[in-house]
């Protein structure tokens, strides 16, 4: 049974068990997450649905290491994530997975190229990086090209659009080669149009092989997905 | 890496810590300006102090004490002495120009006493001096008197040709100026300085001449550039150059004997850069002194018989003072001298007890008190410098605040918590550097160029400063101490990393969902 757990494990690249969080509020206790289960194959592409306020994002930090569960485990490539000691969670988040965040939060100081790079300087040293910067540059400056962003390289976001910005902001994501995609409503804050645009970025990424796990309150960009599953009460629901 | 490239974006874009830059480096500037300046001030002090009473004075009593040429003799064989020269020194009343003062009395012998304290350059009026005296005079006369205008020509090529301050180093008094009343009652002051020239051997005779401190004479005044005017200095005439002189000779035993009371030349004064010397001592001859103080070698008085008893009675003197050699401190010669001393005593049972005293412990109560001005000035400063890096501190707090959401996307793209605290500690570190390196050059600046601002000052909107009537020193003391200026900007740094440490702590500490969720 134990091992047949672990075996399943193994096959999928993320996966939670009985993942519960709570949010203490004075005397109220939010039980935001209660019990959910979720594997993601190699490759797959999931996308969760649910109400605002249903837990979704709270979840998709849980996946990538950002807040810790208070009770379950999620699991990485046959690892458990909240055992990583010393630093080893950070690199996961640096290495493993990608985040793209509804608001984009790109650094406003930095430009469009710097804001991608910054994602791959954050997982060297001072020492390590001039070794590979010239490499990292090209794949970055590469990255933005497949986006159609090779003529705002140097420009800071308060120059882009939502949908330029959110690009860029799929690229920082992509810089490491993540195994899996963390996206958090990509589409939420922009125009159906260019909701659109980033919906085939990611299509065309899945086609790739890119695992992704998207979180989303539209119907139609989730149809976009190989599986959709739907947090309620606490629980995911396929 | 992203530390490195997030705070210098960090600098370029923003005007907070412009501001905490700006608080580094006036607060640097500040102490290092003031620590400078009255450090400067202090070193002058000191070279002033040491110059004004040698490195070590040996001292007795009132009485003074005898056997001080042979004391003379073996400090001057020690191999950590420079010169040695014995001083009598008396307190009594200087009338001149119609005031009276009481002043400390030194008879020195002038070549010796050059030895230990470079006497020669303490004397304030030269050659040229006179010379410019002598030629303003002529064109003031705008050549009415073609007679007079050859006596002051002959004058000034006298004072030309012979370097006037030998007159003070043998207190021999020029040629031409015998007192004036005793001889000529209608001499004018010009007739008797530029005689000089023309009837000098008759009068070559030596005789009481007196050194006056510069400030001894109640008309003498600096200029706004700090020097004295010939115009106001007692040698400018036969009759304000006549001093009398009263001393109280005091016995071995402590009496006192009738006043001595001397008619004497001023033929020149000294200016040591100690005011309180300045003000109250003038220099006499050592034998003249000695002898006016009745501590000159002389017979026993026999009181049973009535007659001298042909026993002779050995002089005395008050301070043998010692000048160390390049090298030797003045503790070192100190200990020597003592040794020296403890032999004396032994040698000849009259000597009595006698003190070697350093310049530092002569001086201690001026030396001390600059010191600790300067002390307690630096720390007023340095407690202000707290408050801006409390400043500081604020600052970095707000940019944490505003870059709270940054911090949230760094730790999700997989920064460590030490990582963002280290952003912040980076931060402070180059604003220290930047800030306190501009406030260095801003200091180097300022200090070094001191003496023009404040002329400049004093020109533009009047505002003087430094009032070099009021202060001793001509000029305001212009010089950077490197290991002062290293420890100062050393700490500004530091101080400014540790004004960064709360706040990079804080936002170390942040949780990044939260910080994510942050508008
Ligand atoms: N730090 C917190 N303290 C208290 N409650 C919190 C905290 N973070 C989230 N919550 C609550 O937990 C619940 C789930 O939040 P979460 O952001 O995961 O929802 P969501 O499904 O992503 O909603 P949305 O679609 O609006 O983004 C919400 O009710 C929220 O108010
Ligand atoms: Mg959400």
């Amino acid at each position: 049974m134990v091992a047949a757990t672990a075996k399943k494990e193994v096959e999928c690249i993320l996966a939670a068990r009985d993942l519960h969080k709570h949010y203490r509020m004075g005397e109220e206790d939010l039980h935001v997450l209660a019990g959910v289960e979720i594997a993601v194959k190699p490759g797959e592409w999931v996308a969760v649905l649910g109400a605002s306020g249903s837990g979704k994002s709270t979840l998709l930090h849980l996946l990538g290491g950002l807040d810790r569960p208070d009770q379950g485990q999620v699991w990485f490539d046959g690892q458990e994530v909240f055992r990583l000691r010393g630093g080893r969670l950070d690199r996961y988040r640096n290495q493993h997975v990608g985040f793209v965040f509804q608001f984009y939060h790109l650094l406003p100081e930095l430009t469009a190229l710097e804001n991608v790079l910054i994602g791959a300087m954050v997982g060297t040293t001072m020492w390590g990086w001039p070794l590979i910067s010239r490499e990292k540059r090209q794949q970055a400056t590469d990255l933005l090209e497949q986006l159609g962003l090779g003529e705002r390289l140097r420009h800071r976001p308060n120059k882009l659009s939502g949908g330029e910005r959110q690009r860029v902001a799929i690229a920082r994501a992509l810089v490491n080669n993540p195994d899996v995609l963390l996206a958090d409503e990509p589409t939420g804050n922009l125009d159906q149009k260019t909701g659109q645009q980033i919906l085939e970025v990611l299509q065309s990424l899945h086609r790739a092989g890119q695992s992704i796990v998207m979180v989303t309150h539209d119907t139609r960009i989730a149809a976009a997905a190989d599986r959709q599953v739907t947090l309620e009460g606490g629980r995911l629901r396929a | 890496m992203y530390k490195l490239l997030l705070v210098l974006r960090y600098l370029r874009r923003k005007l907070a810590p412009m501001f905490a830059a700006l608080a580094v480096t006036l607060c640097t500037a500040m102490v290092i300006i003031v620590s400078s300046v009255m450090g400067g001030f202090l070193d002058m002090f000191k070279v002033a102090a040491r110059q004004a009473s040698s490195d070590v004075t040996v001292e007795s009593g009132l009485g003074g004490f005898p056997h001080y040429e042979e004391l003379v003799k073996r400090l001057e064989s020690l191999p950590e002495v420079a010169g040695a020269t014995a001083v009598v020194r008396s307190f009594g009343l200087v009338r001149l120009e119609g005031n009276t003062n009481g002043v400390e009395i030194m008879g020195i012998d002038p070549g010796g006493y050059d030895k230990v304290s470079d006497y020669k350059k303490m004397l304030y009026w030269t050659s040229d001096y006179f010379v410019k005296w002598i030629e303003d005079l002529k064109n003031e006369q705008g050549g009415a008197n073609p007679q007079e205008q050859q006596r002051l020509e002959e004058g000034a090529r006298y004072y030309r040709e012979n370097d006037f301050r030998q007159y003070a180093m043998q207190f021999e008094i020029p040629p031409g100026w015998r007192n004036a009343r005793a001889e000529n009652a209608g001499e004018s002051p010009e007739a008797g300085a530029n005689t000089g020239g023309v009837s000098g051997a008759a009068d070559t005779s030596g005789g009481p001449g007196v050194v006056l401190g510069i400030a001894v004479s109640p008309y003498q005044r600096r200029d706004e550039k700090g020097q004295y005017d010939f115009e106001n200095s007692p040698l400018r005439s036969a009759s304000s150059r006549e001093v009398v002189v009263t001393v109280l000779p005091v016995t071995k035993q402590g009496g006192v004997l009738e006043p001595a009371v001397r008619k004497m030349i001023a033929v020149n004064e000294f200016k040591s850069g100690l005011y309180e010397i300045d003000k109250n001592r003038v220099y006499v001859a050592f034998d003249f002194l000695q002898k006016l103080l009745k501590m000159d070698s002389h017979q026993r008085f026999n009181e049973e018989t009535g007659n001298l008893s042909g026993e002779m009675v050995p002089g005395r003197a008050h301070r043998v003072m010692v000048r160390a050699k390049e090298g030797v401190t003045s503790e070192q010669l100190q200990q020597r001298v003592e040794a020296e001393l403890l032999k004396l005593g032994t040698d000849y049972e009259d000597v009595g007890p006698l003190l070697a005293v350093t310049w530092q412990e002569a001086h201690q109560g001026l030396l001390g008190a600059v010191e600790k001005e300067k002390l307690m000035v630096t720390f007023l400063f340095a407690v202000v410098s707290v408050v801006a890096y409390a400043m500081i501190a604020v600052i970095f707090y707000m940019i944490v605040m505003e870059k709270t959401r940054d911090i949230g996307v760094l730790r999700a793209l997989g920064a460590a918590r030490e990582g963002v605290a280290g952003i912040f500690l980076g931060y402070g570190l180059a604003i220290g550097i930047v800030g306190s390196l501009l406030g260095l050059f801003l200091a180097a600046e300022v200090v070094w160029n001191i003496n023009e601002i404040q002329a400049l000052l004093a020109r533009t909107v009047g505002f003087q400063m430094w009032n070099p009537e009021v202060y001793y020193f001509d000029r305001i003391p212009s010089q950077l101490n490197p290991k002062e200026v290293t420890v100062i900007v050393g700490t500004a740094i530091l101080a400014s990393v540790l004004g960064a440490l709360v706040p990079a702590i804080a936002a170390a500490r942040l949780n990044p969902v939260e910080a994510l969720r942050y508008e």
